[in-house]
């Protein structure tokens, strides 16, 4: 193993589950700052979880072991997601490889756990947030694959490494398809982080949560391990957007030292858009999303196009 | 020696069939009949294996002839996996009175006509079988059920229209055979009119077989009536073994299809899956909703050979064999982890008498084996890694991926279309499954019945761990079945035989490190997290008494999707409250979502049928008088005929 594939692995790992939650900390931070607060810092996330691993676990009467599987399985579900999600062109595979529909798979395994364990509590409010997220998820995971296909297709595989070293440059300035991909990439960032205006992660009242809900009933090191989970699911997918939808330079070295450089950004983009977007009806949210698959589903035909 | 094997499995089958009927044999006749399957399905498993032909080849001719080649052994091979564990549910699912012996009888049958399907080499022996596949059912239907008049219609329409929709079967066949294309003697030219005829023949009477949308509509009425064992070989094989004669006929017989054909198929795979699991996840009776989940995944093995035949036309020959071997591949998850669905049900069914989706519940907690088995297999049919559902998802992903690669735009964008439809499915299934898992198995039991409920005999348990073990080996190991499909083509083509899945142009499947580092790291997450948890406490509702009438059901969890798809679907929603003086009393909430096709397609032409009907029978008077005046002008008109020449 090289030096630098040796480091981006490193990178990889370590910054997918430990920098993490710094990420949803930004953005809650920005936050604040745009709308005039002067609100908690960027590392409230960690201290949430340091509160939370101190704390005894409570199941709810007449939960099961599917109930206490859940967390544990979503934790191992992003973890694997995190081992193939690579941060440059070279990693080695870690045993999971870095195929792209392989992170669909991990994504679908965490969503069935968390949500057989609402049935498994049978809280109103838990299956509420489950149903709905389910239904997101069918127009969510047909917008990601197709983004994911126009990558793919510009860099003639779907192995990730291979996915950034082929869309390395400008080429989302240049090529049409590409760019079709980013635009339809940036609402699944949207669906995936759970933010608004697909949903509102600050919100208390139980009958507006989605992602949210599911956890209602979750305490101590459980809830700890739940809300890493949504932290990991913001790193997954704004790294795939910096290193895949986003300029970046060819070579190791220059593509890790870039992503901070791009991470920050994201993460204020995304507090711009939490800023100036009410959240909206969800029977509207499937409509924003077809405009996203609309999106690559152009993206394609233009790449096929350019290519033939 | 492979085929001295088949033939005893086979005949073993028939002897324990034989058995089932006396009175004192039932059981051993049915545990003769599994010792044969077994033999039946190592046999079909080692042909797949070593790539040899045993017995005939196929011949266009008319003369009997039987013979197995690798695509045979592979479906042998399924129905023996199947209908191993099925039998050994039988012995105790099955009563040894008069009806559980008739049962126990026809299950050998029905096995030994599908094989006869795989097995046949000429025309004739080819449709005896799938005819005699499509009657068995029908009669094991009928006696199961006895003088039950439901049971009747439905039979009545299940034969009906797999006959009427199977007729393309004879058609495809018989033009083949005519053209001599039936084992290769001459090659059907491409593009010429008879392949087309040829080809759209077979897809609608082999898809009507196989539940293609929209030709499904007599599955989820047919599946769910059979005792759980004939469902599970309904399922798990007999849809399968019509997508053998669509894959003999498409890819093979029928030489290389237009692009045009391909994406046509692909349009009925990508409607068949969408639409299955759409309408399953409106279901509220357990079997009827596998059976619409069938249909789900049929069209998915639709999709592979759509795939298959587009990439084919496009001269990317690896893709299209891999397109091929994963449609191959989803025929044997799916028959695994169905008829390990079925027989779970089944076994649900026998302890608590009802399958009614919302009064069941908690049953992981009263029938752990059972329970658990079943829940292996849902999270193997939602598409989960490290089961064999997702290994075949994603083969099939990454074909319908590299159509765009090869393809030009109009049919480029097809297969990004179905790429998308496909994830979208996967998506439903995800949700149609947590519902099941759900409602079936977690959270507190919904009536006595099922609180009540005791877990199944040895047999029955057995024979689901075994299916549930299965859905896990295909998992972890897929790469050993695919290496020898990618073999099955027609056209030059071979892959490395590995434990995962490892493809060009895509980042491969590792499954053994998958499932490895999966397992790994919920063990060592589970360690870490310790077990310190403090008195259990009540569950939040807003502060309200959680009571048995605030429990959700299969309506309340699927209701966003149902007003997310309200245009297409066009549920029925009714509310109708009473009041008393100004109070009110009762609220009574009813709701379903109709099947658009029967509703728009069938019932319409069924009902022009029988008045086509009512009119024609006015032609049959029943007076002598009147035959002899039809007969008169039918001498007259074929003289005239003659005379211009028309005819002779």
């Amino acid at each position: 193993m090289s030096a630098a594939s040796a480091v981006s692995t490193a990178v990889q790992v370590l910054g997918g589950i430990v920098l993490a939650p710094l990420l949803p900390g930004l953005v809650q931070h920005w936050k604040a700052r745009l709308q005039g607060r002067r609100g908690p810092t960027p590392l409230q996330p960690y201290r949430e979880l340091r509160r939370l691993w101190g704390k005894s676990m409570v199941d709810p009467e007449g939960s099961g072991p599917i109930y206490r599987l859940a967390p544990v399985v979503v934790a191992a579900a992003l973890v694997g997601a995190v081992l193939v999600v690579p941060v440059a062109q070279s990693a080695p595979t870690l045993g999971l490889g870095h195929d792209a529909l392989l992170l669909l798979g991990l994504l679908a395994l965490a969503r069935f756990a968390v949500a057989s364990a609402s049935w498994d509590v049978s809280n109103g409010f838990s299956l509420m947030g489950a149903s709905r997220d389910l239904t997101l998820s069918v127009f969510v995971e047909a917008t990601f694959i197709l983004s994911l296909a126009v990558a793919a297709l510009t860099s003639g595989t779907t192995d990730l490494r291979g996915v950034v070293a082929g869309t390395a440059g400008i080429g989302v300035w240049k090529s049409p398809a590409l760019a079709l991909g980013a635009v339809s990439f940036a609402f699944v960032v949207i669906a995936e982080t759970g933010r608004q205006p697909v949903d509102n992660p600050d919100t208390h009242l139980e009958l507006t949560m989605i992602h949210e809900g599911p956890l209602l009933e979750y305490a101590g090191r459980d809830l700890a391990y739940l809300q890493w989970a949504a932290a990991a699911r913001h790193w997954l997918v704004l790294v795939l957007a910096a290193e895949v939808f986003l300029p970046h330079p060819h070579g190791v070295w220059l593509q890790l030292a870039v992503l901070p450089v791009a991470l920050v950004p994201l993460c204020a983009a995304l507090a711009i858009v939490e800023t100036i977007l009410a959240k909206m009806r969800i029977l509207l949210v499937p409509r924003l999303l077809a405009v996203g698959a609309a999106a690559a589903l152009l993206g394609i035909a233009a790449w096929i196009a350019g290519a033939a | 020696m492979t085929g001295a094997l088949l033939v005893a499995g086979l005949g073993a089958i028939a002897l324990g069939g034989v058995l089932c009927v006396l009175r004192r044999g039932f059981s051993t006749g049915l545990a003769v009949q599994t010792v044969g399957a077994a033999g039946v399905a190592v046999a079909g498993f080692w042909t797949l294996g070593s790539s040899a032909s045993l017995g005939d080849g196929f011949s266009s001719s008319f003369a009997p002839r039987l013979g197995v080649d690798g695509l045979s052994g592979l479906f042998l091979g399924i129905l023996g996996l199947i209908a191993v564990p099925a039998l050994a549910f039988s012995v105790r699912y099955l009563r040894p009175g008069p009806n559980g012996r008739a049962v126990g009888a026809l299950t050998a049958l029905f096995v030994l006509a599908l094989a006869l399907v795989l097995c046949g080499r000429d025309p004739l022996t080819f449709l005896v079988g799938w005819e005699s596949m499509t009657l068995i059912p029908a009669v094991v239907i009928l006696v199961s059920r006895g003088a039950d008049r439901r049971a009747r219609r439905t039979v009545f329409n299940y034969l009906a229209l797999t006959h009427l929709g199977g007729a393309g079967t004879w058609v495809a066949i018989l033009l083949l055979a005519h053209a001599g294309a039936i084992g290769g003697q001459t090659t059907i030219a491409s593009g010429s009119g008879l392949q087309i005829a040829i080809a759209l023949s077979a897809l609608a009477g082999m898809g009507t077989k196989a539940g293609v949308m929209p030709l499904h509509v007599w599955l989820p009425r047919a599946h769910p009536i059979a005792p759980a064992p004939v469902s599970a070989l309904m399922s798990g094989v007999m849809i399968k073994v019509a997508l053998y004669g669509l894959v003999r006929v498409l890819l093979d017989w029928d030489g290389v299809l237009p692009v045009w054909f391909g994406v046509l198929v692909l349009a009925a795979g990508a409607f068949s899956a969408l639409g299955g699991v759409v309408y399953a996840l409106f279901e509220h009776d357990l079997k009827r909703l596998l059976a619409m989940h069938s249909i789900e995944n049929i069209g998915i093995i639709v999709l592979g050979i759509g795939a298959s035949i587009v990439l084919r036309a496009r001269g990317a020959d690896m893709w299209a064999a891999f397109a091929l071997a994963a449609a191959l591949l989803h025929c044997v998850n799916h028959a695994v982890f169905k008829a390990l669905l079925f027989l779970g049900a089944g076994a649900f069914e026998r302890a608590v008498g009802s399958l009614e989706i919302d009064r069941l519940g908690g049953l992981l907690r009263r029938m752990p084996w059972s329970g658990g088995a079943f829940l292996v297999g849902a999270a193997a049919i939602a598409g989960l890694p490290p089961l064999n559902g997702f290994a075949s998802e994603w083969l099939t992903l990454q074909a319908l991926l590299h159509i765009p690669r090869y393809g030009h735009v109009g049919d480029g964008v097809a297969g990004a279309l179905a790429l998308a439809a496909l994830a979208a499915t996967a998506a439903l299934a995800v949700f149609c499954f947590v519902k099941v898992v759900g409602l079936v198995l977690l959270g507190a039991p919904r009536t006595p019945a099922v609180a009540a409920a005791e877990e199944q005999p040895l047999p029955m348990r057995a024979a689901l761990v075994f299916l549930a073990l299965a859905c896990v080996a295909l998992g972890v190991a897929p790469g050993v079945l695919f290496g020898p499909l990618v073999g099955l083509a027609p056209w030059p083509s071979a892959h490395a035989t590995q434990l995962g899945l490892y493809l060009p142009g895509t980042g491969s499947l590792p499954t053994v490190g998958i499932a490895l580092v999966l397992v790994a790291v919920t063990i060592a997450l589970a360690l870490l997290r310790g077990n310190r948890r403090a008195a259990p406490a009540p569950n939040w509702a807003s502060g309200q008494l959680v009571e048995p009438a605030l429990n959700w059901t299969s309506s309340g969890f699927t209701k966003p999707l149902r007003l997310v798809l309200e245009l297409v679907l066009r549920p029925q929603r009714e509310i109708s409250s009473r009041t008393v003086g100004g109070v009110l009393q009762q609220v009574a909430y009813s709701g379903n979502v109709p099947h658009l096709i029967e509703d728009r397609l069938y019932r319409p032409a069924e009902r022009m049928a029988f008045r086509a009907a009512v009119h024609a029978r006015r032609l049959q008077t029943g007076s002598v008088g009147t035959y002899v005046v039809y007969l008169i002008a039918l001498v007259l008109v074929l003289l005239v005929a003659v005379r211009l020449g028309v005819i002779g």
